[in-house]
């Protein structure tokens, strides 16, 4: 991963206690999607992951689309405010 | 339309509408989203909210741009707890300040159904 650039994975509610942590740089290619580089680093969480989102820059973002120059990803649980 | 968002961990303090308004408008809503004393069924003590507040703020940002063409509002003060909140104690304030009633209501109620469907705003 040549190209690879820091990233800061983050997690909210319920996804926190799926990846272990709130908050964690992780390295990131371009090209590498959020669903590949969930799978790399928690092998066993994505079936955990089934009902989340995920936020590109604080932006909603597709799980099969590439990161590409995103600085923050963030994994969303289904949301409950109000 | 004037948008303003907050989040803060203190208390909502009810501040009445400073009248005279401006003349211009001809409604103004204020709901109270309140925490009750049980959650899906189950008793509670209280409530705890998170939020991934830059993206809240920005998703909040773009639902009250999107209302504002079918709903043309002058106001909207939104501001959400985080943090522990008590049964009884308010989570959320809007108030939507409109030319007329209709406008006001519909925008107040679909402000809050679309934050509950998009704004990362988490119960934990």
């Amino acid at each position: 991963m040549d190209d690879s650039h820091l990233i800061n994975l983050l997690a909210f509610a319920q996804a926190r206690a799926v990846i272990g942590c709130g908050e964690r740089l992780v390295p990131c290619s371009p090209a590498e999607t959020p669903a590949a580089l969930i799978d790399r680093l928690f092998p066993d969480a994505r079936p955990k992951l089934s009902g989340c989102r995920v936020a590109i820059d604080a932006a909603y973002a597709s799980w099969d689309e590439p990161i590409g120059t995103g600085r923050e990803l963030a994994l969303i649980p289904p949301v409950s405010g109000g | 339309m004037e948008v303003i968002i907050r989040f803060t961990a203190e208390p909502l303090v009810p501040i009445a509408p400073v009248f005279p308004l401006n003349g211009r408008n001809g409604a103004v809503i204020d709901f109270y989203g309140v925490v009750r004393g049980q959650e899906k069924g189950v008793p509670i003590e209280g409530l705890n909210y998170e939020a991934y507040l830059p993206m809240a703020e920005r998703e909040l940002r773009r639902i009250c741009a999107e209302l504002e063409e079918p709903f043309p509002c002058r106001s909207v003060d939104f501001v959400h707890r985080i943090g522990a909140v008590a049964i009884g104690e308010p989570s959320l304030h809007v108030r939507v300040a409109a030319a007329h009633r209709a406008e006001a209501f519909d925008f107040a109620r679909q402000l809050i159904d679309r934050m509950k469907e998009d704004v990362p705003i988490w119960k934990i």
